[in-house]
């Protein structure tokens, strides 16, 4: 009846490179996505890092001993919680048997992280450098501990022969 | 990958003379929705393109504690000082002198020139003091100005040759931290 009939326009698109690219920068981000430690896990204290100016060294995954200053929110006092973490699975277990300490605090007997005192702290320290000489220290605080806390984990690592350590930090936006 | 599914068909007999009256199998032909498999798959890509930038790198800061600074003779007059008091505020010392207060954008500044001063080149040792109750923060925002001003006097001083070697002068940073004693204390706290 209608005398011009409208042209049906057919809009075939084929969805075979879309989905291509898709799976591909899937697997690409798939790959480069960078998963926690271990001991990262485990931890139940948030610690807010202070800034610094990057510069290129980054946390090493192995041959690594972090010190964890957090603070307890919950807590009345916000009392400062010290942890220590080893990254070498290996070194872990002959460092945990060498500082019985150790035992009654750990939670699971295969835990990367465990919440210390000063004292077992040195111990740590100690057994940690005599299992493994090339193991790194690094300090990892939380931006509101005092500079007392700070100064009594540097004379720990000190007196148990840990000279040089780092301090982990945030890269500070904006610089750079 | 195509975009709709391919069928699937029964194999025809090659041969159709002798039975062509049987009955031909019916062609079954199955038709793939693939929608919901690219939902999911969008939804994982965005996901991982999320999540991968959030994860900053942690940085390190390389940082070497003291050995005892009382097996060390100091000259008095080698000695750059910088206190930081528990409220943030800094002050500078030359050797003996009095504290001056200095402002924190300033540090940086202070211990480039402190560090060049022709009769001190090479020489300076910069102490950090701090006030017990000072938050590790600002510890690490004075480190980082003072690395970062290290590395500007690095370079001022390879512009020198050193006549026993013939080669650019290389940098000997000497550096120390300690807590404040009784007596800055009361210095300082003054000020």
């Amino acid at each position: 009846m209608p005398k011009v009939k409208k042209k049906r326009m057919a809009f075939v698109v084929d969805m075979t490179p879309l989905v291509d690219i898709t799976f591909l920068l899937l697997t690409f981000l798939m790959f480069t996505a960078k998963f926690k430690s271990e001991a990262e896990n485990e931890q139940k204290y948030n610690i807010e890092r202070p800034y610094a100016t990057p510069d290129t060294t980054k946390l090493p995954d192995r041959d690594l001993a972090i010190i964890k200053v957090a603070i307890d929110e919950t807590s009345p006092n916000k009392d400062t919680v010290l942890l220590f973490g080893l990254a070498n699975q290996n070194d872990k277990a002959q460092v945990w048997a060498a500082v019985p300490e150790v035992q009654k605090a750990l939670g699971d007997k295969n835990a990367s992280l465990v919440q210390v005192d000063s004292l077992t702290l040195g111990k740590l320290i100690k057994a940690t450098r005599s299992v493994n000489k090339n193991t790194r220290f690094a300090l990892d605080a939380d931006k509101k501990v005092t500079f007392e806390t700070i100064w009594t984990a540097m004379n720990i690592m000190r007196k148990n022969n840990a000279f040089t350590f780092n301090y982990v930090t945030e890269p500070r936006k904006g610089a750079e | 990958m195509a975009g709709g599914g391919g069928g699937l068909a029964v194999p025809e007999r090659a041969k159709r003379g002798k039975h062509s009256h049987r009955k031909k199998k019916k062609r079954l032909g199955f038709a793939l929705d693939m929608t919901p498999l690219v939902d999911i798959t969008f939804l994982l890509l965005t996901f991982f393109m999320f999540t991968t930038t959030m994860m900053k790198p942690q940085m390190m800061e390389m940082k070497i504690p003291p050995a005892a600074l009382n097996n060390v003779e100091v000259k008095a007059s080698d000695l750059f000082t910088i206190y930081v008091r528990e409220d943030g505020k800094t002050f500078y010392q030359m050797g003996l002198d009095e504290p001056q207060a200095v402002e924190f954008d300033k540090i940086k500044n202070v211990a480039k020139t402190q560090n060049l001063i022709p009769l001190k080149k090479n020489r300076l040792i910069t102490f950090l003091k701090l006030q017990v109750k000072t938050k590790y923060e600002t510890l690490i925002k004075v480190l980082d100005e003072l690395n970062l001003a290290e590395v500007e006097i690095t370079e001022e001083i390879a512009k020198d040759i050193d006549p026993a070697t013939q080669k650019p002068v290389e940098r000997k940073r000497r550096f120390t931290i300690a807590p404040f004693s009784e007596e800055d204390n009361t210095k300082i706290g003054g000020l």
